[in-house]
């Protein structure tokens, strides 16, 4: 996100007036809006107008099937007593933690390693730390939670041969928590060291080899090589995987299909994502739902706040 | 551990910890396969067997019955293909506006699209759905398709790889011979970037094949089921069986596996070059 | 190049086209699309259906369980395409009922002249406060418990079903056979607390989470007797803490894991599909604490159904009378019209799955004298919010003496503004 939000991206030389006629040069001046109208008509209606519109509907105690009545700030002053909603914060934050950090530690890892010059294999290893990108959340959902279950799973299984009881992981909060971020590591790991690969190689490779000769061993290289050339990189997939940990959703919805709206009975893995589901299109409480939109929205906007920040440090730094 | 040249020979750990980490990344899926080809008399045996069985037609007939699961993959594959395509015409348009033309509001409206992506439009999900129904699309394809055309990232994606294929010199040379914009657009500019719009297509077809929440929330019926809902529905069937979600799982993931195998190699290489040089 | 766009940008139209076709069954007066939710069979009434009448294509979809087919019934309502006739199960029902214009007044298409034909009870439940009536019932719960007759063996007790019926009067009676039964096999004798006891007791009082008045009051004795009771079977570690529905339930019912299973009229024909395995292991017992009914279901008609005659014509033959009780013998639904009660047919129906029980007789006797309570807006969020909380101590999440306090601020927080 840091270089893209650059303006000195953005701004490049114009190109040359076209030639023609008076009413084909107003033409020729409206078909650059013309060929951004299908992105910006599109963004307007499913996505501008409804985010605006959040803000409306949380104002309303709205049943899609009844009545609406304006409750003023209602919703949200319910929203700060009730604590599902910080339960769902604590759960958010405390899997997207669980899955972010040792994920991009990870990624960081196999970039290193599939960066070996002479690596064999290296188009086969590349694909196949993709396979798990592929994967739907869905069914990632599926096998994980069989492999968790509490009486026939397989991990399961391994406890009991360790002479350990079989643990009901999804009935705990840290159970529950483990097994989600383990899914979003599995699936996005392979996705990061590609992204931290494809910069690693933007690098000479002389500065590797330079290193080896003065007896710098894998560690130091990835200690005072890969970390500080993939920082940028590294910045850009924390905020990635922020935006996407606020939207874990499947995996929750999935895990406990026998409490599946609020991930077990204890809500203990119920994410924003899942409360504003049950909440709104459960309970069809429309505007009890869009106010816990609307605090999705402020939490995003502290995060990119707060990614901005980190950014500017950095380049300051440099 | 340290090797003189370690630039040069790749020491033998390193295959092996690579071999792991691609194990683990293939373990579900090969269990997704052993559980889909076992009755569950043995699925719910310990310890596991671990060795695919015989029961595959068997659970995937059992599928069949309990969701029209060959229309839920009609369906996946109409609104992946859809939204692909879609993505790849919508952000070819607009990265060519936003790389190559000029026009008052550019700089503006670029850093629109670029906040547009830190923004995740899920949280309108209730607004969105009120959106949906009024133009009458609840629980019809094109109101999962229409809304998948929005792409913040892709005309970004778009506009870097035009603006790394297209030289300025070119777009002169093209205007030069009195072509118009669109001219310069459908004749010059898109056959040289295709390759890049359809890997952008295939990203987009990967996602919407995925893609979860919006699916599940706007189609309802079952034949109107994506191969996703359509998973979801074998989990919650009263009748259940182990391996039925299992199953489900597996042949939802199939043709995209099919698909990685013929194009792997180019998502791989497109994450890598979408990705921003440090 | 430019055909290949072409090409191209046909493909997408033509996809939205399919879609949007799709999407219309038009409005010929010979379909008509009806919703259903799974585990019910209704199946088995439209095939009887279409049979008598060859020329009606029924569009029958089995949405998901009972939530879900009320969750995609509102969001249809809600700007949707509607059904021409849906299912919707008692405890979702209220929660219709407080947008009654949602729906065709049955009366207009002569419900009036026929809800005589109903309980009581279940018919005050669909019909509005000015007479406006929005569902026909289906069928209602009943109450019974089915146990393993080869189990029961094993354990050392009876096994003929009057005898068992004769251990458990009460509840606590139920808990110490369970007692017994851990203690001779030392596995759990029932698959859980919170559906297997709670629901099942909860529903035998005369006053649930709302009072006659029609005022919330969830916190009231007969509710907290129910859950205190719950609290005694978690205590007593006599249940196999498989939650009903799930697949450990499932696999463990099929592979004798444990003994008992309440079951209300419906369950019997989960049991059937879940555990072929089982068939003629099985009997049904009454269930302890008296009669008692939970689920049943009703018949409706959204307004702007596209084809309501056809869907009028469907509830009046399908639901009368005697098409309940045949419904009953093909799926073991109790009929929910009370003439049919003494009919030789029902009292007689012996079921082979379950050693031949007679489940005609035990669930009509198990809703003669109930005393009906009043089902609310909410009934359904607060089932959930206490059952989730009982499935916590039962996980070990929640202390047994904090529950009741936990519960009570749960579904205040969950259904208080």
């Amino acid at each position: 996100m840091a270089t893209i939000l650059d303006p000195a991206v953005v701004t490049r030389k114009p190109p040359p007036a076209p030639h023609g006629g008076i009413r084909e040069s107003v033409r020729e001046r409206l078909a650059p809006y013309g060929y951004i109208a299908p992105f910006f008509l599109l963004f307007a209606v499913f996505g501008l107008f409804p985010l605006l519109f959040t803000f409306y509907v949380a104002l309303f105690d709205w049943n899609p099937i009844g009545e609406r009545t304006f409750v003023g700030l209602d919703n949200f002053t319910r929203l700060v007593d009730d604590p599902r909603f910080w339960n769902a914060v604590r759960n958010t934050f405390s899997i997207w933690v669980l899955s972010t950090v040792p994920q991009l530690l990870l990624a960081l890892g196999v970039a290193h390693l599939l960066n070996h010059a002479r690596l064999r294999a290296s188009g086969f290893f590349r694909m196949s730390v993709l396979v798990p990108y592929i994967t739907s959340v869905g069914a990632t959902t599926i096998v994980f939670g069989q492999l968790i279950d509490r009486d026939y799973g397989m991990v399961n299984w391994f406890l009991e041969l360790l002479g350990l009881a079989h643990i009901e992981f999804t009935a705990s909060v840290w159970g529950s928590h483990l097994t989600i971020a383990a899914m979003v590591m599995w699936r996005w790991t392979g996705y990061n060291a590609l992204l931290y690969l494809a910069s690693l190689q933007a690098l000479p490779r002389e500065i590797y080899e330079a290193a080896a000769v003065d007896g710098a061993g894998q560690w130091r290289q990835f200690r005072h090589i890969t970390v500080p050339a993939l920082r940028p990189i590294i910045v850009f997939t924390v905020v990635n995987s922020t935006i996407g940990g606020l939207q874990i959703f499947t995996e929750a919805l999935l895990l406990s299909p026998s409490a599946a709206q609020t991930c077990g009975a204890a809500r203990q893995c119920q994410t924003l994502t899942l409360f504003l589901y049950e909440q709104g299109f459960g309970r069809y409480q429309f505007g009890y739902g869009s106010a816990i939109g609307v605090a999705l929205f402020v939490m995003v906007v502290i995060t990119a706040l707060v990614n901005f920040l980190l950014v500017s440090r950095s380049r300051a730094e440099r | 551990m340290t090797r003189r040249r370690s630039g040069h020979r790749v020491p033998l750990w390193v295959y092996a910890v690579l071999t792991v980490f691609c194990a683990i990344s293939y373990f579900p899926l090969y269990w997704m396969f052993v559980v889909a080809t076992t009755d569950s008399a043995t699925a719910t045996r310990l310890p596991p067997r671990l060795v695919p069985g015989d029961n595959f037609l068997d659970l995937a007939g059992l599928v069949l019955e309990t969701v029209p699961f060959v229309r839920a993959l009609v369906n996946s594959f109409v609104i992946a293909t859809a939204i692909g395509v879609g993505q790849a015409l919508v952000c070819s348009l607009a990265g060519f506006a936003f790389a190559k033309l000029s026009f008052p509001g550019r700089h503006t409206l670029f850093v629109i699209v670029v906040l547009t992506m830190t923004v995740p439009l899920q949280l309108a999900i209730i607004p969105q759905y009120m959106i949906i129904s009024r133009l009458g699309w609840v629980d019809t394809l094109q109101g999962v398709i229409v809304p998948g055309f929005v792409n913040a990232f892709g005309i970004f994606w778009m506009r870097q790889h035009i603006v790394a294929t297209i030289s300025d010199e070119l777009m002169q040379a093209a205007r030069v011979d009195g072509a118009t914009t669109w001219q310069v657009f459908w004749r010059v500019v898109f056959p040289l970037v295709r390759p890049g719009a359809i890997l952008l297509g295939l990203f987009g077809f990967v996602w919407a094949w995925n893609d979860f929440l919006w699916p599940f929330i706007v189609l309802k019926s079952p034949e109107r089921y994506t191969a996703q809902i359509a998973i979801k529905a074998l989990q919650n069937s009263r009748d259940i069986d182990l391996g039925l979600a299992m199953s489900g799982s597996f042949l939802a993931t199939l043709p995209l596996l099919v698909l990685f195998v013929f194009v792997g190699r180019r998502l791989v290489g497109g994450i890598m070059e979408g990705a921003f040089k440090g | 190049m430019k055909r290949h766009v072409a090409a191209v940008a046909a493909l997408v139209v033509a996809a939205s086209l399919v879609a949007g076709c799709s999407g219309d069954s038009g409005s010929d007066p010979k379909t008509f699309e009806f919703w259903s939710f799974t585990g019910i069979n209704q199946k088995a009434d439209v095939e009887v259906y279409t049979k008598a009448h060859p020329d009606i294509n029924v569009k029958l979809t089995e949405v998901g369980s009972t939530t879900e087919t009320a969750q995609a019934l509102t969001a249809a309502l809600a700007g949707g395409k509607v059904p021409d006739l849906v299912l919707i199960q008692g405890d979702d029902l209220p929660k219709f009922m407080q947008a009654p214009d949602n729906f065709l007044d049955l009366n207009s298409r002569g419900a009036d002249k026929i809800k005589g034909n109903y309980l009581d009870w279940v018919m005050n439940q669909s019909t509005t406060g000015d007479g406006k009536i929005i569902g026909i019932p289906t069928d209602v719960g009943g109450l019974a418990i089915a146990y393993r007759t080869d189990l029961f063996k094993a354990a050392g007790l009876p096994t003929d079903r009057d005898a068992v019926s004769r251990l458990w009067p009460t509840w606590d009676d139920f808990l110490e056979v369970g007692k017994r039964y851990v203690g001779a096999t030392g596995k759990p004798f029932l698959d859980n607390a919170p559906t297997s006891v709670y629901f099942q007791a909860v529903n035998q009082g005369t006053q649930r989470y709302y009072t006659p008045e029609r005022k919330l009051d969830y916190g009231n004795a007969q509710v907290k007797s129910a859950f205190d009771l719950t609290l005694k079977f978690l205590a007593a570690n006599v249940t196999a803490k498989q939650s009903s529905f799930s697949a450990g339930w499932t696999a463990g019912m099929d592979k004798g894991e444990f003994a008992v299973v309440a079951a209300p009229s419906w369950m019997l024909g989960s049991i059937r599909t879940n555990a072929p395995g089982t068939a003629g292991k099985w009997d049904v017992a009454r269930i302890p604490g008296g009669s008692g009914n939970w689920g049943g279901s009703y018949l409706a008609i959204p307004k702007r159904a596209k084809n309501p005659t056809a869907a009028w014509n469907y509830i009046n033959e399908m639901q009368s009378p005697n098409a309940q009780l045949e419904h009953f013998l093909t799926s073991g639904a109790l009929p929910s019209t009370p003439s049919v009660y003494a009919d030789p047919k029902l009292t007689s129906r012996s079921e082979p799955f379950f050693s031949n029980a007679p489940i005609g007789k035990i669930y009509t006797d198990s809703v003669t004298g109930l005393k009906p309570f009043y089902i609310g807006p909410d009934d359904g969020p607060i089932g959930t919010e206490f059952l989730n909380v009982l499935v916590s101590v039962e996980q070990g999440k929640v202390p047994p003496d904090k529950a009741w306090s936990t519960a009570l601020a749960n579904v205040k927080n969950a259904v208080e503004k």
